[in-house]
């Protein structure tokens, strides 16, 4: 069964097509990639997806039921849960708590605080964090800010996940760490990942599929190896071929 | 400082609170019925306030509608129930308003429960005339200032408590994001909107309550005194002095301000105004987060994150 389903999805700000017509689907189990230039509706797409802006047109399946036009603490409960491409953490709380809201709240939440901080601590632990626990989340350096915005995410406890940028602005030696952190969180926590993300190599080296947004059209999906192959990409990405 | 240190000192606290009566002059009960009332005012607006962010004029309007209640019942039903009673309506009214309220962020909302305040304050002008043909009431048959002390006192550590247990609770978690970032923490799962009308109807409680006091204590209410803006503003000068994010801070600020006005306001009224008005510049521009906030910072494990 299809574990996300997006029909016809269409979204005008003011008269602007921000997404026109997008369907696509997401497998159990599956990391797919979402690509395009600047502009093309990725993070509106996201946005729609988890409730924070309700369609104009169109509808989100999630484990088969209808969420479109649901909110964002419903949509998280259910188990879908996205992350901010702008980090987004509760600056003035400790990183601890940042996790532990997340448990308290997100699906399967824990109303127990202290064994909602021990599981925080577990997840902590598993994106590298457990050393800056205690330290107000503004502390943090951007790749830590990475770290726990994901971190939070998982502290939900979803099934799916949706990732705005999260290798964006990292150092080469930090983009493979998070690599690595993507793989498993799709293979030990058997979460589906769908990612947001410019760095193609780590596009093409973690997806099982990738989907392609131009203007708010999806143009191309495919395998990695297909859609880094399409002419119409190219185009997308590099502008038209000039015959001389 | 432990757990049980904490304890020991609240006890010590109420303990003495509770012995004030038998030792004090009439005066002195008066000055600490005052006291009492601005601590369970300003806990009870941390509660929304201090920890959502979403800052509230709307006390005035909560602690008139209570003195209002009382006016309106006293003698017809029990004492208990009315201040009950008064403290219930006022949180219902909260619930009914809350919804619409809360929509709006930021200063947008500031000036909205302002114009609750004056909203209530002509409302009841009005009625006034056009029922009483009056412009305010007289409450005969009070009770004794012991009594009134002891409720005052009961409010006020039921305002605290509440604050302080909210703070330490999932629902504190739960509104300290909201503070932080509400669309971050929307995405998080937490039901923001139902999380605020919650908070604003707790927060309300409490001033309904004490308003219903308090006119019993002053034997005589018109609107302009009972739903006066100052007592709004005096709430927030107490919690930004203290620190708007702590049960302790909110408690310090409350003393702090009652203390000094106590002492300075019947000699020096002009310069007092001119002074405080400084010192709260001041504090806004170097102390943000209240006198507290340093302490805390000094002396517990954490310090460097709020919330």
């Amino acid at each position: 069964m299809n574990l996300l389903e997006v029909k016809r999805l269409h979204k005008t700000f003011g008269g602007v097509s921000a997404l026109t017509d997008v369907s696509f689907t997401v497998e159990k189990g599956e990391i797919v990639g979402l690509i395009g230039a600047n502009g093309a509706g990725k993070t509106t797409l996201f946005s729609v997806i988890s409730g924070s802006y309700p369609p104009s047109k169109g509808f989100v399946y999630f484990k088969g039921t209808d969420i479109t036009g649901k909110k964002p603490f419903e949509i998280c409960r259910r188990g879908l849960v996205r992350t901010f491409q702008v980090v987004r953490p509760f600056h003035n709380m400790t990183v601890l708590r940042n996790v532990t809201a997340g448990k308290l709240f997100g699906k399967d939440r824990i109303k127990d605080q202290r064994k909602a901080e021990e599981e925080a601590h577990r997840i902590l632990q598993f994106v590298g964090l457990s050393t800056k626990a205690y330290s107000p989340a503004r502390e943090l350096t951007l790749a830590d800010h990475k770290r726990l915005e994901v971190a939070r995410a998982l502290a939900t406890n979803p099934e799916l996940l949706l990732l705005d940028e999260v290798l964006a602005g990292l150092t080469p030696t930090e983009t493979s760490e998070a690599m690595k952190m993507v793989k498993e969180i799709n293979q030990h926590l058997r979460i589906t990942v769908v990612m947001v993300e410019h760095v193609i190599k780590a596009v093409v080296g973690l997806c099982d599929k990738i989907f392609v947004l131009h203007y708010g059209r999806k143009i191309a999906e495919g395998t990695p190896k297909e859609v880094t192959e399409n002419p119409e990409v190219i185009e997308a990405y590099l502008g038209e071929r000039i015959e001389a | 400082m432990g757990r049980k240190t904490n304890l020991a000192g609240v006890a010590c606290a109420v303990a003495l609170l509770s012995l004030v009566p038998a030792l004090a002059s009439d005066y002195h009960v008066s000055v600490f019925l005052d006291l009492l009332m601005w601590i369970a005012l300003v806990e009870s607006w941390i509660i929304l306030s201090g920890y959502t962010g979403y800052i509230s004029l709307g006390h005035s309007a909560f602690f008139g509608l209570g003195a209002y209640f009382m006016a309106m019942t006293w003698t017809k039903i029990p004492y208990v129930l009315a201040v009950l009673l008064a403290g219930c309506s006022c949180a219902g009214f909260a619930f009914i308003i809350g919804y619409p309220f809360l929509r709006v962020r930021g200063p947008y909302f500031v000036i909205l429960t302002l114009g609750l305040t004056e909203f209530t304050k002509f409302l009841f002008i009005n009625l006034e005339i056009k029922l009483g043909g009056t412009v305010g009431r007289i409450l005969m048959m009070a009770p004794s200032l012991h009594t009134l002390y002891y409720s005052v006192l009961v409010v006020c550590l039921a305002a605290t408590g509440a604050a302080y247990f909210i703070k330490n609770s999932r629902f504190g978690t739960g509104l300290f994001s909201i503070k932080e970032d509400e669309d971050a923490a929307s995405a998080l799962g937490i039901n923001t909107s139902f999380y605020k009308w919650l908070s604003f109807g707790i927060s309300a409680f409490f001033p309904g309550m004490v308003g219903a006091i308090l006119a019993l204590r002053r034997s005589y209410i018109d609107p302009y005194t009972v739903f006066s803006p100052i007592v709004s503003f005096q709430v927030i000068v107490m919690a930004f002095l203290g620190g708007i994010e702590d049960v302790e801070g909110a408690l310090l600020g409350a003393v702090m301000l009652t203390l000094v006005s106590e002492a300075l306001w019947a000699r020096y009224p002009y310069y007092y105004m001119i002074i405080l008005g400084a010192v709260v510049i001041l504090m806004v521009k170097f102390l943000p987060l209240g006198l507290f906030f340093p302490i805390r910072q000094r002396f517990f494990k954490e310090s460097r994150a709020r919330g």
